[in-house]
């Protein structure tokens, strides 16, 4: 008897997403956080803020929250993104 | 896969179906702490051609046809998005039901429609209905024949689920057996009546939630009102399990009213281009 075993996993490979450019400084540089609303992002992100301040020289902060913080950022956030040297998120549980 | 013959096909297509509708926020559903799983009940005569069981053990191994549709389902959801623990699946402690969750409604020993009907699919077609849930909470109620009662008890584990887990209102299911089924039908009620009675008992004040040690997320707003069910719609019941004892089931949602329940036909495609030419 022959036992054929198969592969159940995707064959499909993603393609055509880079990372984006990293800033060599933040000095003076946009950043922007987006929150998923949740109550611990309140502390994490003002302190965050406070050290990019004034360790890194970040020039502006833009806060966004998602509506749904189970689900993908709202799209008139994600239009924003461009505006911005960099981005934090992903956090608040 | 995990055992799924070609006959179950057709019921995990049409809960992959489903499960990708936007408003079932799958995201969400497979990645969160919160760790709900994919819960599957089944309506119509496929449940009798794949050899459901919706008797003894129904929310367990009950048979082979339920268990290997829901395995089905999360090695679909490992293998093909890759939803691991640890990876995209981020879930704190997760249940049982993550391995499968799947069951067949008892369409046989009880005049009541099937949920499948009462969620829009027409009678005598098959259909899966999916719904991200938390892991069964048994009740026993078996010393009295009062609907009211009965249903009490129900309404009573809704509002600790609210208390406990999480108090935001959302889709709940509740499975009721043949022995508690059989006095909620003999006294009139329909599913409608079971909903509308839930829908108004199982509502807790917010300030409650001081009592169960959440009082610092009371605030200011310790009068205000959270039921269970944003409407008496929001309620799934389920005619299934075992033909004696005075137990039944609620099963909460995965977080309040972010996802909603998802029913689909089977062997319908919902869609599909036309044929061309």
């Amino acid at each position: 008897m022959i036992l054929r075993v198969l592969d159940p996993t995707n064959e499909i490979k993603a393609t055509g997403d880079r990372p984006a450019v990293r800033p060599s400084s933040l000095q003076g540089k946009t950043i922007g956080f987006i929150s998923n609303g949740k109550e611990g992002t309140k502390g994490y992100f003002t302190q965050l803020e406070r050290m990019l301040r004034e360790k890194l020289g970040v020039g502006q902060v833009i806060w966004r929250t998602k509506s749904n913080y189970s689900a993908p950022a709202d799209a008139h956030i994600i239009a924003e993104i461009p505006k911005w040297d960099a981005v934090v998120t992903g956090v608040g549980d | 896969m995990a055992g799924c013959l070609p006959m179950h096909f057709p019921v995990v297509a049409a809960a992959w179906q489903a499960m990708m509708k936007d408003e079932f926020l799958l995201h969400g559903v497979t990645s969160s702490t919160g760790g709900c799983a994919i819960l599957v009940i089944v309506n119509g005569p496929v449940r009798l051609e794949i050899g459901a069981n919706p008797g003894f053990n129904a929310l367990a191994n009950s048979d082979r046809a339920t268990t290997v549709i829901g395995r089905a389902l999360r090695l679909g959801l490992i293998n093909l998005l890759d939803v691991r623990p640890g990876g995209i699946d981020r879930t704190t402690l997760g249940h049982p039901g993550k391995f499968s969750y799947c069951l067949a409604e008892d369409e046989e020993d009880t005049g009541w429609q099937p949920l499948s009907f009462v969620r829009g699919i027409p009678e005598g077609v098959s259909a899966v209905t999916v719904m991200a849930a938390m892991a069964p909470r048994q009740i026993m109620n078996e010393w009295t024949t009062d609907p009211r009662e009965i249903l009490e008890t129900f309404a009573a584990e809704m509002r600790a689920n609210q208390l406990h887990y999480s108090i935001y209102g959302g889709n709940y299911a509740i499975v009721i057996p043949k022995q508690l089924c059989e006095h909620i039908e003999r006294a009139g009620w329909t599913k409608r009546d079971i909903a509308d009675f839930l829908y108004e008992r199982a509502r807790v004040r917010r300030a409650e939630w001081a009592d169960v040690g959440k009082g610092s997320i009371v605030r200011n707003r310790g009068t205000r009102i959270h039921t269970a069910l944003e409407s008496p719609d929001h309620l799934l019941v389920i005619a299934a399990g075992g033909p004696a004892g005075g137990f039944g089931a609620v099963i909460p949602p995965w977080m309040g009213s972010k996802t909603k329940a998802v029913t689909a036909a089977i062997g319908a495609c919902v869609d599909c281009e036309p044929p061309k030419g």
